[in-house]
């Protein structure tokens, strides 16, 4: 049962017979009459139960990428339903309905789409709801709510139907906005000259004429024995290397930082890089750890790497709890086999690396190499520059302690042979290609 | 990067409820708050139930305690007697017409204008330790010194109530003058006057003073005669008005100021249109207070910003006054990113440091090691200077 404000006015309405009959019996007389035009009216609407609600939605979406969710509502009541329809998802699933202001509440001014429908008896319509998912996951539809009126448009019925549903919402991917520099510089990386590479594992490309400026030391003289010209090697980066990335969903991994976890740049590093490395021609597989396997791909090459990464990382969420990097490091073992590269995307918390990455990272460093990406704070950088009173003296001190720990922190891992780089969210997936690139350049790999 | 292709579901028909499902889920929603608003209700009448049987009021017909005068009037209306209690001198001078008593019980809280009121009704009079306002409304009893300690004492007059009684237990006296008046019980011992506790003053209307309230309460009642006088005294007609003043009662009654009241000036309709704005006001709350459909959660992430453990830390440095550690850790961040800006390895040693740091600002070598290995700061201020000349020092070095 509900009203609706023709209810309401109705009531107020009231004021003409009270001021005509001053009596208190005027007023309940009216009350009741009113009362008795809602009782007829919720009679006569058609009943709310009495359809069929079928949802459909796009299997996954990117973050942000406006989509919809379209409602087909069957009217297989003998009345002719006219009314509201709620179709109900989470704030995080609804397009932001005004300006928002940076910063503020990702659910603030989103309301649940409504619509005004009219469906004659045994007709169907279809009802469109906008969506702009601004949070990543499995986001589960809400009930329908459908609230019929009834003829004299005074009151109604309303019921909840449960309809299923679920939108995949997969991570954005901002950072393939650095996909395609980094792609070029990729290709710089071809048909280089063997001196400026030269490298335990670079590999030998194929032959070609001598043209001013190469290398005379690359000069192939067997060959150019053989033929009339001058010719030279030519060598490419290595190919069909295997890259593991293995991303930290413990506990470190749940801290926000500016608006989003720490596991949110994660993500998005991990995606330029299983992007890039596919391209550069790298097998790519991906954990995601904590206590236990959280997310994981093997064995697709091509093309399917990339979207089988992020669906399977979708529904990655943050655990509060502390990582195994003893059974992260079981896991390593039993996936490679042979020399690889191994890409931690975690933190350099001086606490949690000294318990764990520290302890296992001989480890992998012996056998692979290891690659640890770390998210940093802009917040501690701020924190550093505050003078304007005693406290903010006290907080750069202590944000300057901070740094000086993690990079000791760091140091230690170097010396253990890890390559660690530890930069802003926006910053660290860039920066993890750059360090792929490199190490492909050297050909460390 | 993912194919369009979309999920579409099997249409849900209704959400699996029939109207008994419905009526039964709403019994059992309604049923928990239904038992808290019965309990509330029943507790309530049994809260307020009992309170007007008994009080604690001394001499008022409804308290069981030893000062109380319940046992007086519950024999008195078992005899046919209607017990009227009032408070008011308004209900008191309504209810106290012509062949009724007016019992007065004490004469603290009544103000002339009262006690003129009282002198004006037509009923029998009964006053019980009233002696300021003996002279206005028995005339020819004048309150006594002496007898002021209870004891037992014969009639000692031909007063028939008095008589029939005996003996009394009682305090005070009172004398009489003129005609008409009778007194009895009259004090005994040594330095004894002619004063009595009863004094009936005969006319128009019969007027008893009684000078002690001992003989009607709970506790002495069945004491000698007290309480063939007592029901004498206050059984002679069917109606007795028990007038127990009250400090609350000023006796000033707002119909009788003759003014008008706000109530009177309101036109009937506004009222009327009052009560209609209340229905249109709950109409409205029905309309907005009906949410389209549950609300949906969402699952929330977690609202701890990494900056919070460095915030914490920095707070903890400051409440424990650790300057020199501060300054430690300020010294240490500004030596370390001079030292890695200049091309020092890490491994680089005090005097090394100091002299790349001295080479590169054109500062005196002295300067330098004062500021990044100086004697700490002990106090806030010197703390957020040695802060801001680590900060020139640095951005000597970056500019070089």
């Amino acid at each position: 049962m509900a009203i609706t404000w023709r209810a309401v006015a109705l009531t107020a309405l009231g004021a003409v017979p009270v001021l005509l009959l001053p009596v208190p019996g005027t007023v309940l007389v009216w009350v009741a009459l009113v009362a008795a035009l809602c009782a007829v009216d919720v009679a006569l609407a058609a009943s709310p139960r009495r359809l069929a609600v079928s949802r459909s939605v796009p299997a996954s979406v990117r973050r942000t990428e406006p989509t919809s969710s379209t409602l087909t509502i069957t009217n297989l009541d003998r009345r002719r339903l006219r009314g509201l329809v709620r179709d109900a998802w989470p704030p995080s699933a609804l397009p932001a309905s005004g300006p928002v202001e940076p910063g503020a509440p990702a659910a603030l001014g989103r309301r649940a789409p409504r619509h005004a429908v009219d469906i004659p008896v045994g007709e169907a319509a279809r009802v469109v709801s906008a969506l702009q998912p601004t949070r990543r996951g499995d986001i589960p539809a809400g009930a329908v709510t459908v609230r019929t009126v009834g003829p004299l448009g005074l009151a109604g019925r309303q019921a909840s139907l449960p309809v299923p549903g679920r939108l995949r919402v997969l991570p954005e991917f901002a950072s393939r906005r650095h996909l395609p520099s980094r792609l070029a510089r990729l290709r710089e990386l071809d048909g280089r000259a063997a001196v400026q590479v030269r490298g335990a594992g670079t590999e030998f490309d194929s032959l070609r004429e001598y043209v001013v400026g190469d290398d005379v030391r690359s000069i192939d003289w067997r060959a150019t024995a053989r033929r009339a010209d001058v010719v030279v090697r030519t060598w490419r980066p290595e190919r069909d290397r295997r890259v593991l990335v293995v991303v930290d969903t413990s506990r470190t991994s749940a801290v926000r930082v500016l608006d989003a976890p720490r596991l949110e740049a994660s993500i998005e590093a991990a995606l330029l890089l299983t992007a890039l490395a596919t391209r550069a021609g790298d097998r790519v597989e991906l954990l995601a750890w904590d206590r236990r396997v959280r997310a994981s791909t093997a064995g697709r090459t091509g093309s399917r790497v990339l979207p089988a990464v992020a669906e399977s990382l979708a529904g990655v969420e943050p655990a509060l709890v502390e990582a195994d990097w003893a059974g992260m490091v079981g896991q390593v073992r039993s996936r490679l086999s042979r020399r690889s590269l191994v890409v931690l995307l975690t933190t350099v918390d001086p606490a949690a690396v000294e318990r764990g990455v520290l302890g296992v990272a001989a480890g992998l460093t012996d056998r692979h190499v290891v690659v640890l990406a770390s998210v940093a704070d802009p917040e501690v950088d701020d924190l550093r520059h505050g003078r304007r009173s005693a406290a903010e003296v006290f907080d750069a001190a202590a944000a300057e302690r901070t740094v000086l720990e993690r990079e000791a922190v760091a140091q230690r891992l170097r010396r253990l042979g890890v390559e660690v780089l530890d930069a802003l969210p926006d910053e660290l997936a860039p920066r993890l290609a750059d360090t792929y690139l490199a190490l492909k350049a050297a050909g460390r790999l | 990067m993912t194919a369009p292709m979309t999920t579409t579901l099997i249409p849900a028909t209704g959400d699996g409820t029939t109207a008994r499902s419905r009526a039964a889920r709403r019994w059992r929603r309604a049923r928990a708050p239904l038992v808290v608003l019965a309990l509330l209700l029943v507790g309530g009448l049994l809260a307020v139930l009992p309170a007007p049987r008994t009080s604690t009021a001394p001499l008022a017909p409804d308290n069981p305690g030893d000062t109380g005068a319940r046992a007086l009037a519950q024999i008195l209306t078992r005899h046919g007697v209607h017990v009227h209690y009032v408070r008011t001198i308004a209900a008191a001078e309504k209810a106290a017409t012509a062949g009724s008593t007016l019992l007065v019980l004490g004469d603290l809280y009544l103000t002339p204008d009262m006690v003129g009121r009282i002198g004006r009704s037509a009923a029998d009079l009964v006053l019980v330790e009233t002696p300021d306002v003996l002279d206005r409304l028995a005339p020819g009893v004048v309150p006594s010194f002496g007898g002021s300690t209870t004891d037992v004492r014969g009639a000692a007059c031909d007063d028939p109530d008095a008589v029939a009684a005996g003996t009394i237990t009682a305090a005070g006296a009172v004398r009489g003058h003129g005609p008409g008046v009778t007194v009895c019980f009259l004090e005994s011992g040594a330095g004894a006057g002619e004063g009595g506790a009863l004094a009936v003053v005969a006319g128009a209307r019969r007027v008893s003073v009684l000078t002690d309230a001992g003989p009607l309460t709970n506790r002495s009642l069945a004491d000698q005669g007290n309480a063939a006088l007592a029901l004498r005294l206050l059984g002679v007609h069917p109606d007795l008005v028990w007038y127990l003043p009250s400090s609350d009662d000023l006796g000033i009654e707002r119909s009788s100021q003759g003014g008008t009241s706000l109530t009177d000036l309101i036109p009937p309709w506004l009222v009327q249109l009052g009560l209609l704005a209340v229905a249109v006001a709950a109409a409205a709350a029905v309309w907005r207070g009906r949410r389209l459909g549950p609300v949906v959660s969402e699952r929330l992430p977690v609202v701890v910003r990494a900056g919070e453990t460095t915030r914490g830390r920095g707070r903890l440095y400051r409440r424990a006054g650790a300057h020199a550690h501060a300054a430690a850790a300020l010294r240490a961040g500004a030596a370390s990113r001079s030292a890695a800006r200049l091309g020092l390895p890490r491994s680089a040693d005090r005097p090394a440091t100091v002299a790349a740091i001295s080479r590169a600002t054109g500062r005196p070598a002295a300067d330098v090691e004062h500021l990044l290995y100086g004697s700490s700061p002990t106090d806030d201020r010197a703390l957020a200077v040695l802060a801001r000349e680590l900060d020139h020092l640095e951005s000597e070095v970056h500019r070089s």
